[in-house]
C-alpha cells in the first residue's frame, strides 16, 4: 500500500526520505491526440474523464504553473446542488452525485463533507423565493428543507436572530451540500489521470494556438510546439486571454474574488453558513480555520488581490451575522481571478474553429463543478456532442437570447 | 384638516457632547440645488455677486454673513441660508430644505473622529474646502466653515444613523484618549 | 486603489461604482445587427494590462468617469469626464445589408444653447 499509518510512521521516523512524487513529470512530446490547456480542477477533471469514460490517454494537460495553483486551491469550497434554473440544475445535481462517489473514485481522501448549506432568508419575500427553489431542488431529485427561524436556531444558535436591518427569518437547509480539501481535489485528479497515461506537465505555458483552414493543429508553449488535433481551453480567469490567442472575444470578463482565514479554533461552525444579503457565507475547516468570504471587488482585474474597502465589507458581514467571530484572527486572505459571464453560467461548447473547445465562465462557482464540467468536456472533446446535462452551456446563447441568468440580475459581468 | 407637528430631522438626537466635542444640529436656513440653465453662466455670477458669493469652484464654498453656496457635483451647487428668488430664469432651482439633516461638529480633533468615517485627509480641511464624500455608507457633503468645524449633511431619512455613526465615533475616540 | 475625479480629485475606491469596459458608453443604433448588440452588452477584450472601464463617482458628485488602468498593478493611469470622452460607436457601424428591418430612429437636433 502506497499510504497507510504505518507508512505514516515509518517515514516520520525515517526523515520522510522514502515518499514518492503522486505522478510523473514528463517532458512535453512532439505531439499528442489532445492538449488540455490550464492544470486547475477542470482541467485535471476533463483529462481524468477523457482517459476514464473514454479511453483517450494521448493527451497532455499543459499548465503554466503548478497544477492546483489556480483558482481550485483558493476557493472556499463550497459544494452544493441548489440551482434553480433548468440548464444548470441537471448540472449540478449530476456533479454532487459525482462528488458523492469521488473518493472511493480516485481512492483520494478529498475531505469532502456533507455538513449541511444553510441559505439564510431575511424577509417574507425572500422565504417565497426560497421555498420555490426548494422545490425545484426536490423535482430535480435533490433535497431541501425549508427552516423556519427556530429551525434555523436550534442549528445554528449563534447568530443574531435580532439584527435590525436583516432580521433572520429562515434558512433553505440543502443537506447534501457541504465542502471538500479544495486543492486535494486537484490532487486526486491529477494522480488519477496519470496513473492511466495522461501526461501532466507543468511549467509549460501556451504561448499561441496554431490554426490552419480553421482548424486547430496544435499549440505554441513556452517549452516548444506541440502539435494536436483537439485542443481544449480550460484556464478560468485566463480564458479571455487564451480564447484571444485563437482570435477570439469571449463573453468574459476577468474579476477578483477575496476569501480569508483565521487562525484554527475548536470546532463552533458544523455547517456552512450562506447569509446572502450580507454577500458573506462561512464553514470551519477540518483544521479549524474559518473560512469566509464575500462578493468580488467589482472591477475588472487579474491581480491575485483585492483591495480593502471590500475587506472591510466581509469583516462587517460577519460580524453583523455572528458577533462570535469577532475575536478571531484572520491568518491570511488571497484573491483569485474569476471568469465572469454575462448570465453568470458558464460555457461548456465547441469554437468556430474545428478541434477547439472551450470550457470556461465558471464565475465564483466552479469549484463544486469540477467533477461534472470534466465529465462533460471530455464527453463533448470525446464524442463532438454537448452531454445532456450541458447542453445549454452554449457560447452562441448570449446571440440567440437564450440566457440562463440565475440570479435575475441582467447582462453586466460582476453582478452575478 | 389634521395638524401636523413640523419636527426637525435630527429632534431628540441631538446636541450631544463628548469632552470637548459637540455635535448640534443646523436648522432654519432654507437650502436650494442651483444647476445654471444653459448658456446663463454669466447672468447667474452677476446675481450671485448681488448676493455677496461667486459661482463655487469644485470642492468649494463661498459665504457671506449667514448666507453660503457649496460646490456639490457637476454643474450644481448648493444656495443655504439665502433667498433663492434673484436667480430664476438663470438657474435649475429646486427647494431641498426639508431634504437634508444637518449637524455640526465641533471641538478638538474633530478631524480625528471623521477620520474614523469619511475617507479623505481633514487634517488640512481649510474654511472654504468643501467635499461630497461618504460617512460611513452615507452620501455626505462636508463643509468647513471655520477652522476646527464640520458641518455635515446628510440626507435626512439617515439623520438618526448618522447621528448614532458620529456619537459613536466621538465616544471610541474619547475612550481612547482616557486609556 | 485611488481613483482620481477629473472634478474632485483624488479619491477612495470605495467612492465609485464600477460598472463595466468603456464599451458601454458606444450603444449601438435601435436598428443594430443582435451580433451587434452581443458584441456591446457581453464580449469584452478583457485585457490583462491597460483597459478603460467607466466607474461613477456615487459617493461624491456623481460624475461618470471613464478610467485608464492597468488590471495586472490596479494602477491609475488617467481619467477624464465620459462627457469628455470620445465616442467610439464606429466599433458597432456594420455593413450595409447586415442591418435588419427596423431603421434607426431619427433623432431630433440638440437644441443649440449659447454655452460661454
Ligand atoms: C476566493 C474564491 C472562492 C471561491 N469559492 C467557491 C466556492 O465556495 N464554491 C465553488 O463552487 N467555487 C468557488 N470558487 C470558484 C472556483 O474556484 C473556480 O470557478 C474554479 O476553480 C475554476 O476552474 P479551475 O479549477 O479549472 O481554475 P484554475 O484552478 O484557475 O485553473 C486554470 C489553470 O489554467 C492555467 N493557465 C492559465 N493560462 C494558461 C496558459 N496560457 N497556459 C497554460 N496554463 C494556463 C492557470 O495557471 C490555472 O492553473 C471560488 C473562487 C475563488 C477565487
Ligand atoms: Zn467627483
Amino acid at each position: 500500500m502506497r499510504y497507510s499509518g504505518f507508512k505514516v510512521i515509518a517515514e516520520g521516523l525515517g526523515g520522510n526520505k522514502g515518499w514518492k512524487p503522486a505522478w510523473r513529470d514528463p517532458d512535453p512530446k512532439p505531439e499528442y491526440d489532445i492538449i488540455i490547456i490550464g492544470g486547475g480542477g477542470h482541467g485535471l477533471s476533463t483529462a481524468y474523464y477523457l482517459a476514464k469514460n473514454h479511453g483517450l490517454t494521448n493527451i497532455a494537460v499543459l499548465e503554466k504553473g503548478y497544477l492546483g495553483g489556480g483558482n481550485v486551491g483558493r476557493n472556499t469550497t463550497i459544494v452544493r446542488a441548489n440551482y434553480f434554473l433548468p440548464g444548470n440544475q441537471e448540472f449540478y445535481s449530476h456533479s454532487l452525485k459525482l462528488w458523492e462517489g469521488l473518493e472511493s473514485e480516485l481512492n483520494y481522501n478529498v475531505m469532502h463533507s456533507q455538513r449541511g448549506l444553510i441559505n439564510l432568508f431575511h424577509s417574507d419575500g425572500q422565504r417565497d423565493a426560497f421555498a420555490r427553489r426548494g422545490n425545484a431542488m426536490i423535482n430535480q431529485g435533490d433535497d431541501a428543507e425549508l427552516l423556519d427561524r427556530e429551525g434555523v436556531r436550534r442549528l445554528l444558535p449563534y447568530l443574531d436572530f435580532e439584527q435590525t436591518r436583516f432580521p433572520i427569518y429562515g434558512g433553505l437547509l440543502h443537506r447534501r451540500g457541504g465542502s471538500a480539501r479544495h486543492d486535494a481535489v486537484a490532487w486526486g485528479y491529477a494522480r488519477g489521470a496519470d496513473r492511466r497515461g495522461v501526461d501532466l506537465i507543468q511549467n509549460c505555458e501556451v504561448t499561441g494556438i496554431d490554426i490552419q483552414d480553421g482548424r486547430v493543429t496544435g499549440v505554441q508553449t513556452t517549452r516548444g510546439a506541440i502539435r494536436a488535433k483537439k485542443v481544449g481551453i480550460i484556464v478560468a480567469g485566463r480564458s479571455g486571454q487564451v480564447a484571444a490567442m485563437a482570435g477570439m472575444r469571449l463573453p468574459v470578463e476577468s474579476h477578483i474574488l477575496q476569501a480569508f482565514v483565521t487562525e484554527g479554533l475548536k470546532p463552533v461552525i458544523d455547517h456552512v453558513v450562506s447569509f446572502g444579503m450580507g454577500h458573506f457565507y462561512i464553514s470551519q475547516s477540518d483544521k479549524g480555520g474559518l473560512v469566509f468570504g464575500g462578493d468580488l471587488d467589482f472591477y475588472a482585474s487579474y491581480a491575485a488581490r483585492g483591495n480593502l474597502p471590500m475587506v472591510e465589507h466581509v469583516m462587517e458581514a460577519g460580524m453583523t451575522l455572528m458577533p462570535m467571530i469577532g475575536k478571531a484572527k484572520v491568518l491570511r486572505s488571497w484573491g483569485g481571478i474569476m471568469d465572469m459571464t454575462p448570465d453568470g453560467s458558464p460555457i461548456i461548447d465547441r469554437t468556430h474553429i474545428d478541434g477547439l473547445f472551450i470550457d470556461c465562465g465558471w464565475n465564483y462557482g466552479g469549484f463544486k463543478a469540477v467533477p461534472a464540467s470534466g465529465w462533460c468536456m471530455a464527453h463533448l472533446m470525446a464524442t463532438g456532442e454537448s452531454h445532456e446535462v450541458a447542453r445549454r452551456f452554449r457560447l452562441d446563447r448570449f446571440v440567440t437570447g437564450h440566457l440562463l441568468d440565475e440570479e435575475g440580475t441582467g447582462s453586466q459581468h460582476n453582478l452575478h | 384638516m389634521a395638524r401636523l407637528i413640523e419636527k426637525t430631522p435630527c429632534e431628540a438626537l441631538l446636541p450631544v457632547t463628548c469632552g470637548a466635542l459637540t455635535l448640534r444640529e443646523l436648522v432654519g436656513d432654507r437650502v436650494t440645488s442651483v444647476a445654471p440653465l444653459r448658456g446663463q453662466k454669466t447672468k447667474l455670477a452677476a446675481a450671485l455677486k448681488k448676493l455677496g458669493l461667486a459661482w463655487p469652484e469644485p470642492n468649494r464654498v463661498i459665504a457671506k454673513d449667514r448666507a453660503s453656496i457649496t460646490w456639490t457635483g457637476r454643474d450644481q451647487a448648493f444656495l443655504i441660508g439665502a433667498d433663492p428668488d434673484t436667480l430664476a430664469g438663470l438657474a435649475a432651482l429646486t427647494d431641498q430644505t426639508d431634504g437634508w439633516a444637518r449637524i455640526r461638529l465641533e471641538g478638538p480633533g474633530a478631524a480625528d473622529v471623521l477620520a474614523r468615517l469619511v475617507p479623505l485627509d481633514l487634517r488640512a480641511f481649510a474654511p472654504g474646502q468643501a467635499a461630497r464624500s461618504q460617512l460611513g455608507h452615507m452620501m455626505m457633503i462636508l463643509i468647513s466653515p471655520a477652522p476646527g468645524i464640520f458641518d455635515i449633511m446628510v440626507f435626512r431619512s439617515m439623520a438618526a444613523t448618522a447621528v448614532h455613526e458620529l456619537h459613536h465615533a466621538m465616544k471610541a475616540l474619547a475612550a481612547r484618549a482616557a486609556v | 486603489m485611488r481613483i482620481t475625479c477629473p472634478l474632485c480629485g483624488t479619491r477612495d475606491r470605495r467612492e465609485f461604482y464600477y460598472y463595466g469596459d468603456a464599451v458601454y458608453a458606444d450603444r449601438p443604433d435601435a436598428g443594430a445587427v443582435p451580433e451587434a448588440w452581443n458584441d456591446y452588452l457581453h464580449l469584452r477584450d478583457n485585457p490583462a494590462g491597460e483597459t478603460r472601464d467607466l466607474w461613477y463617482h456615487e459617493m461624491g458628485c456623481s460624475s461618470w468617469i471613464e478610467v485608464t488602468r492597468n488590471t495586472v498593478t490596479h494602477a491609475i493611469l488617467g481619467t477624464r469626464l465620459v462627457s469628455e470622452r470620445n465616442s467610439r460607436r464606429d466599433k458597432f457601424v456594420y455593413q450595409e445589408g447586415d442591418l435588419r428591418e427596423i431603421k434607426p430612429q431619427a433623432t431630433k437636433p440638440e437644441p443649440k444653447g449659447t454655452e460661454e
